[in-house]
């Protein structure tokens, strides 16, 4: 397999060509200088930022996805989470700008944007925020992995990830209430009975009929 | 993908055929062959433990024995002055531990909550496929028990499965409530699917991010509540009164590098699996911290482990690009219509067998050379992604599974159209600790939920029935554990030296580390250090801010 350089916080490991920056780290034995959660791309533990030798335009990543390259160079980027903010139902633009004030100081720079590890189009959905356009937003913010890459770019202290969180959660409050069906209790009943009958064999094999029936 | 142009034109020559005569799915006597001849689980890499409850009776995977017969970490005249006094102490951060901690908002107790990444970094975030809850109109929670237990080899605890199945509607209920949003119809209702062994659909999902969605939320909830939150202390031992009840934890601070000894009147250990002890060399879905640490603490003071001979190998693994492997592709791929086709284009299986047989099925194609090899030595098989749009309609890929079409993208790999390679890997630890059906362990002052504990599922656990039971349990461990508060007790480490007089390896466990991450916790070296640099230490213990990283 390849070898290539590659370079953390300005010291030189070698890696192989095809492996993660996480990989690297590990059999670096330098698995600490980035911090990792899920080494799956979701937990959003692993920030980093990175440039490279070419001149290629650097930016941020996440080190457990990101395959390593000749030259690279990373840069441990932690973010720490922002406090918490309590969900509202039947929230609107309004409501959003008195619990984050800071929503309306985008300035459309879209360095959020540009940051986002997944792909998710940050600026715009901060525009339809402040248009109250919350059933979007909700659906931008579905695959928001909570990293705070977005957050920690802004200039302006917008908190692009934390609104969209509160404005799904938000949305979550105003969900109707589940129809459970009430269910005749004899017949329920009955049928636990059949299902739990302590002789382990005859318990399995009834299990499989009634998976087939779906009654008794 | 150049190299597997030619088994790439065959998988797709036969499509059509395969479309309108797929495989059955195998017979019972099929699968028992599969099973017996090349399931990990039936290979014969397991042993006895000589310490412990469960000195001689069932077996290991030989890794885990090792584990659970080596030495504590924590150095031998460590104090048992407490640094901390709570009513309840919570181990583990992923979904167990956040519902446990919600349900005991409210009831005037003092909680913490330790974990030993950040607060969510966990196997729950990484769930993709969904949660089982018996909503669908022709179904009831006796069906979701009976698929569960046909599932489980029948080996599942009934009590626990009957708790679990009854559960499925008013979790979805309370998860709701907090905000967490499910993918539904256009009509409004849930969208439920069918999963591998559900004999009605009955799976919700979050597109296949349905463990962030519940995560993100939980974590959020967590944070507003009152909760003491201490993140990246791994828990190290636990402490018992000298009497056998357990009375709290040694935590280890990784930012500090100091060990914290917490006086608690109730333990709830929510630790999860141990993907990352990588059986086998099997590669892994799971987090960095899924290393089995629950099960060492609670084995040292005396708890039983169940079924722990039994594993889950998720059938599909990725196994290129290598940088993803061992990551999952979710279940509910094949349940959409994706069959699993060998490189000459046969469709050896049916996609929609038990877990643990098509992992068979899929090792037996590859040992018996009908698998693809990749450029780096590995082997698989196909998973026959773009049969999904031919059949949903076009679209439904990107629509429905946007984070496998995020993660192959990088690698200029498209799954709409082209097949991607999988593997089984490591993926859930079936057994655990044992626990009655208020998830009581055997220990007195212990309570265990979610991944960690053994019983609910039997052998083999169905898709989206974990994140039903790391809920559903979760809550229940606080329930039980605020009934049934002991009163204080002083913190001893009597089970633990007892323990260590019949210690049998000179390795320390638990690991808190993938072994392949080569990282560890120092602690017998740190023990000296502390004493001797005790005052001035605290300027590298004040806030964590990001370093600029142009700065250097
Ligand atoms: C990739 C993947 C996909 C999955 N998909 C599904 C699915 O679709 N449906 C489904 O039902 N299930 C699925 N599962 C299984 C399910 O997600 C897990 O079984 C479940 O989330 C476990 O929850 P838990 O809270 O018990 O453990 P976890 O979520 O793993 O949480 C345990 C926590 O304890 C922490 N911890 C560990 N050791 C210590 C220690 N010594 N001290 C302090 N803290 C510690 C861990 O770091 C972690 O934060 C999937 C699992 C994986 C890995
Ligand atoms: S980085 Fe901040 S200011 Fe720039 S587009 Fe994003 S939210 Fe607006
Ligand atoms: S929206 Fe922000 S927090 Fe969410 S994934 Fe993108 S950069 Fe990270
Ligand atoms: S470690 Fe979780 S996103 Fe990288």
């Amino acid at each position: 397999m390849k070898k290539i350089e590659i370079k953390i916080s300005g010291k030189p490991i070698t890696a192989r060509a095809g492996e993660t920056i996480v990989q690297a780290l590990w059999s670096a034995e330098m698995a600490e200088s980035v911090q990792t959660g899920c080494a799956g791309g979701v937990c959003g533990a692993c920030t980093v930022t990175v440039r490279y030798a070419d001149g290629k335009p650097g930016g941020t990543e996440l080190a457990c996805m990101k395959p390593v390259e000749e030259g690279m160079e990373v840069f441990p980027c932690p973010v720490e989470s922002d406090k918490a903010v309590e969900p509202v139902a039947n929230a609107d633009a309004l409501t959003l700008q008195s619990v984050f004030p800071t929503v309306n100081r985008c300035t459309k720079c879209g360095s959020c944007t540009t940051a986002c590890p997944m792909s998710i189009p940050v600026m715009d959905s901060v525009m339809r925020m402040q248009q109250g356009n919350f059933n979007e937003v909700a659906e931008d913010f579905t695959t928001c992995i909570h990293c705070g890459l977005c957050r920690f770019v802004c200039e302006d202290k917008v908190k692009p990830h934390n609104m969209g969180l509160w404005i799904r959660r938000s949305l979550g409050k105003n969900q109707d209430e589940l129809k459970i069906t009430i269910e005749d209790s004899n017949q329920v009943e009955k049928e636990w009975q059949y299902l739990l009958i302590d002789e382990k064999q005859e318990r399995f094999q009834r299990a499989k009929k009634f998976r087939e029936s779906g009654s008794l | 993908m150049e190299w597997a142009k030619e088994s790439l034109e065959k998988v797709e020559r036969s499509r059509e055929t395969r479309l309108h005569q797929p495989a059955p799915l195998p017979n019972e006597k099929e699968s028992e062959n599969i099973l017996k001849n090349f399931h990990p689980d039936y290979l014969g890499k397991e042993r006895t433990v000589g310490v412990g409850p469960n000195a001689g009776d069932q077996k290991f995977p030989l890794e885990l024995a090792d584990l659970l017969e080596a030495d504590s970490p924590l150095p031998a005249s460590h104090s048992t002055e407490p640094d901390i006094e709570t009513d309840v102490l919570i181990i583990g951060g992923g979904g167990a531990g956040a519902a446990a901690a919600l349900s005991l908002e409210g009831l005037g107790l003092k909680t913490h909550l330790a974990t030993k990444l950040r607060l969510g970094d966990s196997n729950t975030v990484m769930a993709e496929g969904g949660i089982q809850a018996a909503l669908a109109e022709n179904d009831t929670p006796r069906k979701h028990f009976a698929d569960a237990l046909v599932g489980g080899h029948g080996e599942n605890k009934t009590d626990l499965l009957r708790i679990l199945c009854e559960s499925g509607p008013e979790v979805i209920q309370w998860l709701s409530k907090l905000g967490c949003l499910f993918d539904r119809n256009s009509d409004g209702t849930f969208r439920l699917r069918g999963g591998g062994g559900t004999s009605v659909p009955r799976v919700l999902a979050c597109r296949d991010y349905t463990g962030l969605e519940i995560m993100r939320v939980l974590k959020d909830a967590v944070r507003l509540s009152s909760t003491n939150i201490l993140e990246e202390h791994a828990a190290v031992e636990l402490f018992d009164d000298g009497n056998s009840t357990v009375t709290g934890a040694v935590l280890y601070d990784r930012k500090k590098g100091s060990l914290v000894n917490v006086s608690a009147r109730a333990v709830i250990l929510a630790t999860g699996g141990s993907g990352q002890l990588r059986l086998q060399d099997f590669p892994t879905s799971n987090h960095v911290g899924a290393t089995g640490d629950g099960l060492v603490l609670a084995y040292r003071q005396g708890c039983r482990l169940k079924f722990l001979d039994s594993y889950q190998y998720h059938p599909s693994g990725a196994c290129y690009p290598e940088a993803l492997a061992g990551q999952l592709v979710t279940e509910a791929i094949r349940s959409v219509g994706a069959q699993v086709v060998n490189a000459e284009g046969v469709h050896f299986i049916n996609e929609m067998a038990y877990r643990d047989v098509l992992a068979g099925a899929i090792i037996k194609e590859t040992r018996e050379g009908r698998g693809v090899t990749t450029p780096n030595g590995k082997m698989g098989v196909w998973l026959d992604t773009p049969m999904i749009d031919m059949q949903k309609g076009e679209g439904t890929l990107a629509k429905q599974f946007p984070g496998l079409i995020h993660r192959f993208e990088r690698y200029r790999i498209d799954p709409v159209k082209t097949p991607i390679l999988i593997y089984p890997t490591l993926h859930y630890q079936n057994g655990g600790v044992s626990v009655d059906a208020q998830c009581r362990t055997e220990v007195n002052g212990l309570w265990a939920c979610g991944e960690v504990t053994g019983g609910l599922h039997g052998k083999n656990r169905l898709m989206g029935n974990s994140l039903l039971d790391i809920l559903v349990f979760g809550r229940r461990a606080a329930q039980s554990a605020k009934d049934h508060l002991p009163e204080r007790g002083p913190l001893t480490l009597t089970n633990l030296n007892q323990f260590r007089k019949n210690q049998l390896k000179p390795k320390y466990s638990p690991v808190f580390f993938p072994e392949a991450s080569k990282m560890k916790l120092e602690l017998g070296a740190l023990e000296s250090e502390v004493k001797i640099t005790e005052s001035p230490s605290s300027e590298q213990t004040g806030s964590f801010e990001p370093p600029d990283p142009f700065a250097r």
